[in-house]
């Protein structure tokens, strides 16, 4: 199939000895690439049990067929490897313009494996790769790493680099490139860490093979018109994920205090509207025509974002109005290399266990200060820091506090409030990473558009199944999951004019439900079951106070009839896990 | 009765890039029924999100009382 490189950097970080090996085919005929053909590789090469913090663990950037061509919103890249927050399997998608220089550096995926000796970071300049020296770049902030390296070697490189949250193995930690663009969730940066390598420095000058390039271009430019740039996509290019501020307020969903409520009194303080009044500039991803990224200057602080789930948790969830604060936290949590999100929670959990008596970690709510201050600790892991790594889960059950710990799998909830989205805590319990906004996005259906109703367990197995479908194979198309209206008929029309080989629709589902599969089958073989796919106490047991979703609380019946409403689209057992029949499907 | 329809998102362009209107609609009127006399046709628009009564969302053929807020948002999708 033409689209690929057929081509993997195989890097060995013990030995420092890197070579070049074929794509395997096979494996991308069932799963195309990026976020499916990491996870493929993971299940096939990674041990059961491995620690994901020794250098068992491998950590994979894989493109996809569509990455460095025209098709729309394809510039992302899929970041794997087994979660040292969760233990379960882990894949990111990070934006920015890196996917294209590995593509154009002649690679489909890059698999890192062993660990260096001593910090180092590798470039990668098409065919040349070289491991080099990172001792004055240890301890450095992710940004201030990639500016002393694109100082070094120029703006047509692209940098992903750890802060050093990642270098503390700090289970938050994150990978950053083009200064704002994250592979936020379940620890990927620690991943990195604990190979010793602060950075990848790449560069490609090559190109990409698709068939018939001129009519199929042409063909591109048509789709693009036609269902990208539509009101229903182009609004992240208004107000990026600004937008979804005022709809989660309106809709019940705006997480306050530690998920206390879902309302903020406060909210115009730091809505959309203020925030884009700072705004400087619009950012986007290679091969986007969306360009979501809004560059603001506030305060003395510039910053590209913050998106809406920097926002809710360092403003409403922490008791916070103060947009300057929001601005800051996100600067401050990006260059230490943490997960907003994570960090975020794992700070407003410890303010409410201050506030209740439970334990005394020194903050509460709208205490901003400290709050950034606390960022840093916990990236360098000093002081309380130290303590607060350890995230929402572990620390709960060492200090109580459980009833008000909001997780999932160990990984921290995203900043939708689900008793306002049933489906969203199912989304959040099934989801393979543990508690992810990006696996199945269901206020899009229960809120934003009120095409289902919200309060309750009916269809929202079937509906959780259908747009977790859909986002695995578009995340395995390398595709951004803000080009909202791409359907399977779309991604199968895009596939063929890219590889030359005929796709249908159908194809494209097929690939979306055996992701699933794959992602909950190397899961299974770690020891996740139903028992794991869990909904946090809050949720179940305290009704929200305020706006359209009061009064509602989700009761245990309900979330365990959505999760078999969900096993049974998939076709797993009544336990979660995967039969056979289909186990061998993989 | 007098209610004050605010468009949000990429629906500002049928208020002519201005976001508030105040119109008179009468008792008993749904959101649907108020949207329909401001000139806005939902069900026609591709990009028509969801429809909120002073700060709640709700369900398009819920009724508004006089002095009402009512917001519509276009669609939002992604996270």
């Amino acid at each position: 199939m033409l689209g690929y490189q057929n081509n993997v950097l195989r890097v060995d970080l013990s030995r420092k000895e890197c070579k070049a090996e074929p794509l395997n085919m096979n494996w991308a005929e069932k799963y195309i690439g990026s976020k499916g053909l990491a996870i493929k590789y993971l299940y096939e090469e990674l041990k059961p049990g491995i620690d994901p913090l020794s250098s068992e663990n491998k950590l994979i950037f894989m493109n996809g067929p569509m990455t460095g061509t025209t098709v729309p919103c394809s510039g992302k890249l899929a970041i794997a490897g087994k979660s040292p927050a969760t233990g379960t399997i882990c894949d990111c998608s990070i934006g920015g313009h890196s996917a294209l220089n590995i593509k154009y550096a002649g690679y489909d995926a890059i698999i890192l494996e062993g660990a260096l000796d001593k910090p180092g970071y590798l470039l990668i300049e098409n065919d040349k790769v070289s491991f080099e020296d990172a001792s004055s770049l240890w301890g450095k902030g992710s940004h201030d790493a990639e500016t002393a390296l694109i100082e070094q070697y120029g703006h047509d490189y692209s940098v992903l680099s750890i802060g050093p949250a990642g270098e503390t193995l700090c289970t938050m930690a994150c990978i950053n490139s083009d200064y704002y663009r994250q592979a936020g969730r379940g620890g990927m940066g620690a991943v990195m860490g604990s190979k010793n390598l602060k950075a990848i420095v790449v560069r490609g000058t090559g190109g990409v093979k698709i068939p018939n390039i001129v009519e199929a271009t042409k063909r591109i430019a048509e789709i693009e018109r036609e269902n990208t740039l539509l009101e229903d996509n182009t609004f992240v290019f208004d107000f990026g994920t600004t937008a979804f501020l005022e709809a989660c307020q309106d809709g019940g969903i705006l997480p306050k205090n530690n998920f206390s409520d879902a309302t903020d009194i406060d909210w115009t303080k730091y809505n959309g509207d203020v925030l884009l009044e700072h705004l400087q500039g619009k950012r986007g991803c290679g091969s986007c025509g969306l360009g979501c990224g809004n560059f603001l200057k506030i305060g003395d602080v510039v910053c590209e974002g913050p998106e809406y789930e920097s926002i809710a948790v360092a403003g409403p969830n922490a008791g916070n109005s103060d947009p300057v604060a929001i601005v800051k936290a996100n600067q401050v949590a990006d260059n230490m290399g943490l997960d907003t999100i994570s960090a975020g929670d794992t700070i407003i959990w410890a303010m409410e266990m201050t506030e209740r008596g439970v334990h005394d970690f020194g903050i509460r709510f709208g205490e901003m200060d400290k709050y950034i201050e606390y960022l840093e600790l916990m990236a360098r892991k000093e002081g309380v820091g130290a303590e607060l790594c350890l995230g929402v889960k572990k620390l709960a059950k060492k200090y109580g506090g459980e009833d008000y710990a909001l997780e999932v799998k160990g990984l921290e909830y995203p900043q939708y409030e689900p008793r306002g989205s049933w489906g969203m805590s199912l989304a959040y319990a099934v989801s393979d990473r543990g508690a992810c906004h990006m696996r199945a996005y269901a206020p899009n259906e229960e809120v934003f558009a009120a095409s289902i109703p919200p309060y309750t367990a009916e269809g929202k197995g079937e509906m959780v199944f259908r747009l977790g479908q859909s986002n695995a194979v578009k995340f395995s198309l390398c595709i951004c999951d803000f080009w909202a209206t791409l359907d399977y008929e779309i991604m199968a029309e895009l596939m063929t004019l890219v590889t030359g080989r005929e796709w249908t629709a159908d194809d494209m589902a097929d690939v979306g439900t055996r992701v699933l599969n794959i992602a909950r089958a190397f899961n299974q073989r770690e020891g996740f079951s139903a028992k794991d796919d869990t909904i946090p106490r809050r949720i179940v047991n305290e009704a929200l106070s305020t706006g359209a979703a009061a009064g509602q609380k989700i009761p245990m019946e309900a979330f365990e009839d959505m999760k078999q409403q969900y096993y049974a689209v998939l076709g797993w057992n009544a336990d979660g896990t995967l039969p056979e029949s289909l186990l061998a499907t993989l | 009765m007098k209610i004050t329809i605010t468009l949000r998102g990429t629906l500002v362009k049928y208020f002519n890039g201005k976001r508030d209107r105040q119109i008179e609609v009468p008792e008993g009127s749904s959101a649907e029924d108020a949207l329909l006399a401001a000139g806005i046709d939902w069900k026609a628009i591709d990009s028509f999100g969801f429809v909120a009564i002073n700060g709640k969302r709700v369900m398009i053929t819920d009724t508004l009382n006089d002095g009402d807020e009512l917001k519509a948002y276009s669609k939002i999708s992604g996270g």
